[in-house]
């Protein structure tokens, strides 16, 4: 239902009704700034990326194909937008260390004889070294997991937006769940 | 079946494993597996609870404000309002200007260049008539415009042997659309489509360049090529470069006549 409305608000749009990309803009801003987010990191890029996502959109609306969905569309482009951030990003800050985190190991947060952590600052921690694993994937890795994981997008869409072959792709998400695993297993094998 | 490996368990665990069914009927009598997938599974579920900050309701129609003016174009997404900019008045142009001198003191970073003939040298040095800061503005245009005509013909003459490696190209692409983005942005702060019409094409090609693979195959390279000619975004950077030097010329000769 939601895509027939898009796909008459987008031939609106092409016919030069900015309504009708209005209409558009805040139908999907919420759920882009969600998938931005969680590739980001951070409030004021997501925010930064998901106009920069509708300004790429708006320009290239009529190479826009109808039968791949608005939405998808438009959340290919916010993907690509941020992956292009999260390398800017690397470029310029110092990346995180992976042996710091893993020096940390469990056993300076929740060794298996500390009492029980209470519920909140359990789910805290775990929360934390989430996030802090999250910094840790290389932009592709972190795209292909989102992508994945959150927005449940094949192989092959994903490797659309990465430019790469599925064995890469592939390769990217098991690098993306192993670092996970390695971090979070610990803290969650700590639980009573 | 053999054990599945942790890869072709976390491809089973999203659907995508082609085995689907073996691994599946495996994990039901094998309980090693069983428990190494149950551990997969608990913290693929843990990171489900990254929160993710709220947005109000309005948090669309938010965007939509901050959007459409950098979008208001009279013809719809691809008629380009081009040569709108030349017919700018000048109090535009100074309202432009106050953001632009941010622009063309970061420009200054991408850029070194000779104290004496550096535009953010005068920025910083003394405080600017109007006049002069309309031909500072006027500079840095004209010298981006330059520097992005010029990194797009090297990019189209580029010599093919099959497969095209543009990593130098690459590099000033970064650098070229780091700075595009505060004059583009600028220029529709200023509510000045055309300009920033044309820097926005301009934009998404070298973004496009700068992010894209380092080597092209001689099919990926000739589309590139064709997409610059198509638009015919060089053509345009061209004659607005041009039109730019032109009017930094006459509010250079304007500055000389109200100085004597």
């Amino acid at each position: 239902m939601m895509e027939d409305s898009d796909a008459v608000a987008v031939a609106r749009a092409r016919a030069g009704d900015q309504d009708a990309f209005g209409m558009l803009v805040e139908r999907h801003s919420i759920r882009l700034f969600q998938l931005v987010y969680r590739m980001t990191g951070n409030e004021q890029d997501a925010e930064d990326v998901v106009q920069e996502t509708f300004l790429r959109a708006y320009k290239q609306l009529n190479r826009f194909e109808s039968r791949a969905g608005f939405g998808t569309w438009l959340h290919r482009i916010a993907a690509n937008c941020s992956l292009d951030l999260l390398r800017k990003r690397k470029r310029q800050d110092e990346q995180v260390d992976a042996v710091e985190l893993e020096s940390e190991g469990p056993s300076s947060t929740l060794s298996s004889h500390a009492p029980p952590p209470d519920d909140q600052v359990f789910h805290l921690e775990v929360q934390q070294k989430i996030q802090a694993v999250m910094e840790l994937l290389t932009p592709m890795e972190r795209t292909a997991f989102v992508l994945r994981h959150f927005e449940g997008r094949s192989i092959d869409e994903i490797g659309r937006v990465l430019g790469t072959a599925p064995s890469a792709t592939k390769q990217s998400i098991f690098r993306a769940v192993q670092k996970m695993r390695r971090a979070l297993e610990p803290v969650l094998n700590a639980t009573p | 079946m053999n054990h599945p490996n942790e890869a072709q368990l976390i491809l089973y665990h999203y659907g995508e494993a082609s085995d689907r069914n073996e691994i599946a009927e495996h994990l039901e009598v094998c309980e090693s597996c069983r428990a190494n997938y149950q551990a997969l599974q608990r913290v693929l579920a843990a990171v489900e609870t990254l929160p993710v900050p709220d947005r109000a309701e309005s948090y669309g129609a938010e965007v939509w404000r901050q959007v459409r003016p950098q979008i208001a174009k009279p013809t719809g997404p691809h008629g380009s309002n081009f040569w709108a900019f030349f017919a700018w008045p000048r109090w535009a142009l100074a309202g432009a200007l106050g953001l632009l001198v941010l622009g063309a003191f970061l420009a200054g970073r991408f850029w070194p260049q000779p104290p004496t003939s550096s535009a953010t040298a005068i920025v910083q040095a003394q405080p600017l008539s109007a006049g002069a800061r309309e031909r500072v503005l006027l500079t840095e245009i004209g010298d981006h415009l330059e520097r992005s005509q010029l990194a797009l013909i090297e990019l189209i003459n580029s010599k093919t042997n099959g497969a095209v490696d543009i990593t130098a190209e690459q590099v000033l692409a970064r650098e070229l659309a780091a700075v595009n983005r505060l004059f583009r942005r600028a220029a529709a702060d200023a509510g000045e489509p055309g300009l920033a019409s044309v820097l926005e094409e301009l934009e998404l090609v070298l973004v496009e360049v700068a992010n894209g693979p380092a080597k092209l195959s001689a099919d990926e390279f000739a589309a590139l090529r064709e997409r610059i000619d198509t638009d015919g975004l060089l053509f345009k950077v061209k004659v607005l470069g041009a039109r730019v030097r032109s009017r930094e010329r006459d509010a250079a000769r304007e500055l000389a006549a109200n100085r004597s």
